[in-house]
């Protein structure tokens, strides 16, 4: 735990033995969204910089915080170098806003240009100051004086020294920065400039950092927020609650509160995992948003924003000169939505002491924060402290303010301390993306091949996307502002004589806010696209084109330096590299000086790329290669950290063009985890040549995204020689080439949900009554109405044996009766479990021994009627989800047995549910002319079979009822006989398959795989148990061996009884589903050994099914683990379960996945069709119990 | 997301016995430990909120991104998925694990001497897949260490520095692995 914020702050204020140099200023820095004059409006300001304490430590303040691009490292070697002490003597602090000063937000490169420049100054004003202590304290001039790690020494007399932390002891010096100081000249730098390796990442390396995740104080509880279901879209947001069920998170343990503002909803629970649980179950119940337009392809929303056009640059007469240009050149570049994708969901905890608050974040701007946290509070800033902490990469605004007041508000309804961590759903959902772009571009030649003119226009549909609390809780509109960011490097580096910039400033439409290469990164795609399309119209080569109209030298000699480390051989059309087979090759070129900050802004480093593609023509994959990537930084204070950044922005910028767009349907955002917004993984990441220009009398410029600006043009270009396709809209996925490399012939929108009408299904009673007058017609000969027996007193259970009772056990276990009948606590026979039936909800009822709500007052021989023939004691018929007529055939002993465990059961007085299907199904007399048509027992005893054989037809067929879920049922809803026994049915949801020759299992069910699977809940051959069957195998645990290997003998033999017909897929040449959906969501555990052995998906029995239920209800819900489910886990089963995508994938994006993952491991099966509605219909049911 | 008009039994049932707390004994960084939580709990919150192990982060909770990874009787499995019940009775690793007799792993040793991290949020889940990668394949391809990590995610575009800290950890093991069999050999 660190000291807390207050607690240090007074330590720097008041301790003696330190020299510290201050900072005197008037206003703060201006803030986005500030009205006019208020930053100066808060007066003269003083903020502690630096400060050297007794034992020679230097400890430096900065504003900005380190957002994992090093910073931390490069701002030590700047105080170390200035102040000549060893750069292990110098710890920084970063962004407290109770120390830190206030330098505006972490943004746009400028940290190293600007937030360093008072640091440096401060320390040599503390140097000057201390040389000057040591003059009077040594006694010589300063002249005399030289410094080395932290010691000042005469220089003709090296005994004679003193260190700066003797000159500190015994006082308090309380100095005033002097932007005069002197400061060292570049040519003595020994600390900036060299390659440092990171302070960081030793403790990173041994889980002994302190993330803004791993904070934790005295007291802590965890919470979790549930987010409006309209993702990513803050306009809709505004009063959208319509109720929250407090009753339905009442059985989550240790739950601490449930905390209602507005549209704010959150929970907390002592422990994490429970706070995730009430998270989840929690019911909340919102009116819909607004619908979106269509943001997958945003050009048309973007236009039809509305917006203020900003004219940015005019120059010579672009109308006459377009009107007289030799060739026009018209284009319309497109850039996608895209996500900062954190890889660590945003955190942050926040206690009250005292009325004050603490926030721990890992926020991008400190003091912005904490003025949203004092508004949202109404708490005076001065109240509130915001302890910085690194958080996972944020590259822009990410969720860390959001989750910071989601936190504060929590710790203020609940009065403790609480962290709260947002799900990858949520990070995914309400990040502020980096927004869509539409660049216009109306051009053209000129007689001489050059550009006539450049009318280029921008959109750029982003702002400062206001802190998520503030909008939920009705602090502020959901209206947000405009901010004027689309302009970052909107003017072309190139010297067009005739040239217009206008930026239309608009409004978000999904939440967006700045990320990396802020709105540089699409312009510059346009800027470079266009200018490689006048040298092919002109016919010269692209680079040479460039360097004609490129006014500045330093930026044609990195230019000319990247091209010669490229070995660029010039050229004027595409098909420079050739190809061979299916793959060809290509080389692209585009340069950039990222120009950042408000209009006409700053420049930071000048990058220049050379990419290498490789292309797929028949699959439209795409591949970078190689980057041959030059970057004149000015100075580098730390060249590593800068060769660092350079290859951090070149595999997230070509992530970002080839793989990247966030994915909408009209309520918000569909990409919610990684499958649905892949990113690049290491088998794509390029070879990467990095030259850095040595420049260290130049000013040190910003690098922590110039890199990234000339990647989309670069690729694109190179896509360009390969295919002489130009693609001016991203990203460049293999479907968007394929398509624009082999056009359709006809057309025609193709997807796995397909269109085919739902299939009906089979179920308990299906077709029982929709059979028609026919079979109501029945009815009238048979009896309806069956007597009743007397009721009893409740037996005795001591009337029976202990060794009956044990019996009985084994025949409720062999009968599965818990896996329906089982009580709230999961254990007792207490009922209430639903059984989903087309006709509506059957009810398990109470057999406990309870007199009133059970079966107490039930005989023996009532007993026994209901079971064998499904008539209760009162004389009413039961439905058949009571498998009666599989019980007609149990022996009397195992009957009495049963009875008697059951009446040694402990009574529960809780009646179950009663069941009341629709009109007419709740006929029960109707089931009597059901019983006179089906109920017949099974004959199972075969002479001619061996013992285990007969004992297993015993158990499989009448205790065991299989055929209840695994046959398939008839027009009346009774199971069928014959050679359709077994054949495979529907429960519950789910498919019961074949256990006959009908099964489509790639391998046979031998009996020893089925043992294994009926002892141990898997079977490696085949897969695991699930759903309901993995209630069975776990209700068959008390069973012996001796009784499963039976089961197995008998199962196994029924294989042989039918021929499996097999069913073949018809040759398609259109990759089923989506294949990086498969890769990202599912393959790092069923491809990659994450999740442990696996049965491989090749032998899972369900992929192969003929229908895609038990597959889809695996992707939905989720697979328990073997530990979790089984009392006899398979010790070879992997301990890993499957996470449930029901909160994260949507109907379509589940049937993509679905679909792929039979085309991929069962390619011989035809594709399943009406993917998507089955989805939702198995959405729709209740996921099973014990899931 | 919820579905509407079920009774209460239905969904109050399995939940409830899910998340009862229950005694559980692990086997973590070589030594026995017991936590109370219930079965279905996560082991990522048990190691990082029981245990103060904060090596393993969350990143997706859905197997995907690699974060929260640990070794699980010597194979690199993530913990986000794996149910508190399933990891009873089986060797628990975490990064803090890593080191032996005050020395750091070789692999954490060429992590750091590449400075193969930005934000260093996934260097957890790199490090612990670089090791089960390296005792499975002490010599491994490039080829063969891109794809042992393709399903480890970064966003910082870490990839360059982290491939080279891999060959240089694989180079580490191979040396000591030589020098402990030289030594063997000479003292027979």
């Amino acid at each position: 735990m660190t000291e807390e914020p207050a607690a240090r702050r007074r330590r720097w204020q008041e301790a003696d033995d330190l020299l510290l140099i201050y900072r005197e200023t008037m206003g703060r820095p201006p803030r986005l969204g500030d009205a006019p004059g208020a930053a100066l409006a808060v007066g003269p300001q003083r903020a502690l910089y630096l400060a050297v304490d007794a034992g020679g430590r230097v400890t430096a303040f900065n504003g900005h915080v380190d957002l994992g691009t090093g910073i931390r490292t490069a701002l030590a070697q700047i105080v170390a170098e200035e102040l000549d002490v060893p750069l292990a003597r110098v710890a920084m602090e970063l962004g407290s806003t109770a120390t830190a000063p206030d330098q505006g937000g972490t943004i746009a490169s400028e940290t190293i240009q600007i937030a360093a420049v008072p640091l440096r100054q401060a320390a040599a004003t503390a140097r000057r100051h201390l040389i000057e202590a040591a003059s009077r304290r040594l006694n010589r001039g300063t002249g005399e004086l030289v410094v080395a790690a932290g010691t000042v020494r005469v220089a003709d007399e090296p005994d004679l020294a003193v260190a700066y932390g003797d000159l500190v002891r015994g006082g308090r010096t309380e100095l005033t920065l002097d932007p005069e100081a002197p400061v060292k000249p570049v040519e003595d730098y020994a600390i900036v400039g060299q390659p440092v390796p990171r302070v960081d990442i030793p403790a990173k390396a041994v889980g002994a950092f302190t993330y803004v995740h791993d904070v934790r104080v005295p007291g802590m509880v965890h919470g979790r927020v549930v987010r409006p279901p309209v993702p990513g879209v803050e306009t809709a947001l505004g009063g959208l609650l319509l109720g929250v069920d407090e009753a339905s998170v009442a059985h989550i343990p240790g739950l601490v509160g449930v905390v209602t503002l507005g549209d704010f909803v959150g929970v907390v629970a002592e422990r994490e995992e429970n706070a995730i649980e009430a998270a989840r179950a929690l019911r909340v119940t919102w009116r819909p948003g607004e619908t979106l337009p269509d943001l997958n392809r945003p050009e048309a929303a973007l236009r039809d924003n509305p917006a203020t056009p900003r004219k940015l640059l005019d120059r010579g007469d672009v109308e006459r000169a377009l009107a007289h240009a030799e060739a026009r050149l018209d284009r319309t570049y497109v850039w996608p939505y895209q996500m900062h994708g954190s890889i660590g969901p945003s955190c942050a905890v926040a206690a009250f002491r005292d009325g004050d608050l603490v926030v721990w974040s890992g926020t991008q701007n400190p003091h912005v924060l904490q003025s949203d946290l004092a508004t949202l509070l109404d708490l005076p800033e001065e109240r509130i402290a915001i302890e910085r902490h690194e958080a996972a990469g944020c590259y822009g605004r990410n969720c860390a303010d959001d989750v910071a007041a989601d936190a504060a508000l929590l710790a203020r309804a609940v009065g403790r301390p609480v962290r709260v961590q947002l799900t990858r759903e949520q990070e995914h959902a309400w990040e502020p993306k980096g927004a869509a772009q539409v660049m216009d571009v109306r051009g053209g030649l000129d007689a001489e091949g050059g550009p006539a003119a450049y009318d280029f226009e921008t959109r750029y549909p982003s702002n400062g996307a206001p802190t998520l609390a503030l909008i939920l809780t009705g602090k502020v509109t959901a209206t947000p502002a405009t901010y004027p960011m689309g302009d970052r490097t909107a003017v072309p580096p190139y010297a067009f004589g005739n040239a217009r910039v206008t930026v239309h400033d608009m409004p978000p439409i999904a939440r967006a806010s700045w990320m990396r290469g802020v709105s540089a990164l699409p312009n510059t795609f346009a800027h470079e696209s266009y200018i490689d399309e006048l040298a092919t119209a002109a016919g010269i080569d692209p680079i040479e084109y460039r360097l004609r109209y490129l006014p500045d030298p330093r930026a044609a000699d990195l230019v000319r330096a990247v091209a010669e480390r490229a070995a660029w051989v010039p050229h004027t059309r595409p098909g420079s590299h050739g190809g061979s087979g299916d793959v060809l090759y290509g080389r692209g070129f585009a340069y950039a000086v990222y120009v950042h900050g408000p209009f006409p802004g700053k420049a930071a480093a000048w990058a220049a790329w050379v990419a290498d593609v490789a292309v797929n023509r028949v699959t439209g994959e795409v591949a970078v290669t190689r980057v041959v990537v030059g970057q004149d930084s000015g100075l580098m204070i730390n060249p590593d950290g800068v060769r660092h950044q350079i290859h951090g922005n070149v595999i997230q910028s070509t992530s970002r063009v080839l793989k990247e767009s966030v994915g909408f349907d009209a309520t918000g955002v569909t990409s919610r985890e990684w499958g649905s917004y892949p990113i690049l993984a290491f088998p794509q990441v390029p070879e990467i040549d990095v030259l850095m220009v040595p420049r260290p009398h130049d000013p040190p410029l910003g690098a922590g995204e110039s890199a990234s600006v000339p990647s989309a043009a670069a690729i694109t270009n190179a896509l360009f020689d390969a295919t002489g396709i130009r693609f001016r809209e991203l990203p460049l996925t293999a479907d968007a080439v394929r398509a624009a490399l082999n056009p359709p012939r006809i057309s025609g929108p193709e997807h796995p949900g397909g269109d085919s009408a739902p299939r009906r299904r089979r179920g308990f009673l299906a077709g029982l009554f929709g059979a028609g007058a026919g079979a109501l017609a029945l009815a009238t000969t048979l009896l309806p109405w069956r007597p009743a027996y007397p009721s009893i007193e409740r037996p005795d259970s001591a009337a029976y044996s202990a060794a009956t009772i044990a019996q009985g056990r084994l025949v409720a276990a062999a009968g599965a009766c818990l896996v329906c009948h089982a009580g709230p606590d999961g254990r007792s026979f207490a009922g209430g479990r639903g059984l989903e039936t087309p006709f509506g909800t059957v009810y398990a009822s109470n057999i406990t021994p309870d007199v009133g709500a059970g079966i107490g007052a039930w005989s023996y021989p009532a007993f026994a009627r209901a079971m064998r023939e499904g008539v209760s004691r009162d004389g009413h018929h039961l439905y058949p989800a009571h498998p009666y007529p599989s019980f007609a055939g149990i022996a009397e002993r195992d009957l009495q047995a049963l009875y008697a465990y059951l009446m040694a059961q402990e009574p529960v007085a809780r009646p179950a549910p009663e069941t009341g299907l629709r009109f007419p199904f709740n006929l029960r007399p109707l089931m009597a002319d059901w019983n006179a048509l089906f109920l017949r027992p099974v004959a199972t005893a075969d002479p001619a079979r061996g013992p285990d054989w007969n004992r297993g037809a015993y158990l499989v067929e009448v205790l065991g009822h299989c055929g209840a879920c695994h046959s398939p049922r008839n027009a009346l809803g009774a199971e069928r006989r014959g050679e359709a026994r077994l054949a495979g049915g529907f429960a519950d949801g789910w498919e019961a398959p074949a256990l006959t020759g009908l099964s489509r299992s790639p391998l046979p069910w031998t009996e020893d795989d089925l043992f294994a699977y009926l002892r141990k809940g898997r079977s490696a051959r085949h897969g695991s148990a699930a759903g309901p069957m993995a209630d069975v195998v776990a209700s068959l645990a008390p069973l012996p061996d001796e009784d499963i290997r039976a089961m197995a003998v008998y199962l196994a033999s029924l294989a042989g009884e039918a021929p499996a017909p097999r069913p073949t897929a018809t040759a398609t040449s259109r990759p089923a589903g989506s294949a990086s959906l498969f890769q990202g969501a599912c393959a790092a555990c069923h491809e990659g050994g994450a999740g442990g052995d696996l049965v491989p998906l090749g032998l899972v029995t369900s992929v192969h099914s003929a229908h895609p239920d038990n597959l889809i209800q695996a992707v939905l819900n989720g697979v328990a683990a073997a530990a979790e489910r089984f009392p006899n886990p398979d010790p070879g089963a992997p301990p890993a379960a499957m996470p449930a995508f029901r909160d994260t994938l949507t109907d379509r994006q589940v049937a993509e996945v679905v679909a792929y993952t039979r085309a991929r491991y069962a390619p011989d099966a035809p594709a399943w069709t009406g993917l998507e509605a089955a989805v939702a219909r198995v959405r729709g049911l209740r996921p099973h119990a014990g899931w | 997301m919820q579905d509407e008009g079920r009774p209460m039994a239905e969904d109050a049932r399995p939940h409830d016995a899910r998340l009862a707390p229950a005694r559980h004994r692990l086997h973590v960084n070589g030594r026995g430990v017991s936590v109370e939580a219930a079965p279905g709990t996560r082991l990522l919150y048990v190691l990082r909120n029981d245990l103060a192990l904060n090596g393993p982060k969350y990143g997706c909770g859905l197997g995907q991104c690699g974060s929260c990874t640990v070794l699980v009787d010597g194979r690199a499995l993530r913990s986000c998925t794996i149910p508190l019940r399933a990891a009873t009775g089986r060797r628990i690793t975490t990064l803090e694990g890593l080191a032996e007799g005050g020395r750091l792993h070789p692999v954490q040793e060429a992590f750091i001497a590449e400075n193969a991290a930005q934000c260093g949020y996934c260097l957890n889940g790199m490090i612990m897949t670089t090791v089960a990668l390296l005792t499975a394949n002490p010599d491994p391809s490039e080829a063969e260490i891109r794809d042992g990590l393709r399903a480890n995610l970064c966003r910082c575009g870490t990839h360059v520095e982290i491939l080279r800290a891999v060959r240089a950890a694989a180079a580490r093991l191979r040396g000591r692995a030589q020098a402990s069999a030289a030594a063997q050999a000479s003292a027979a």
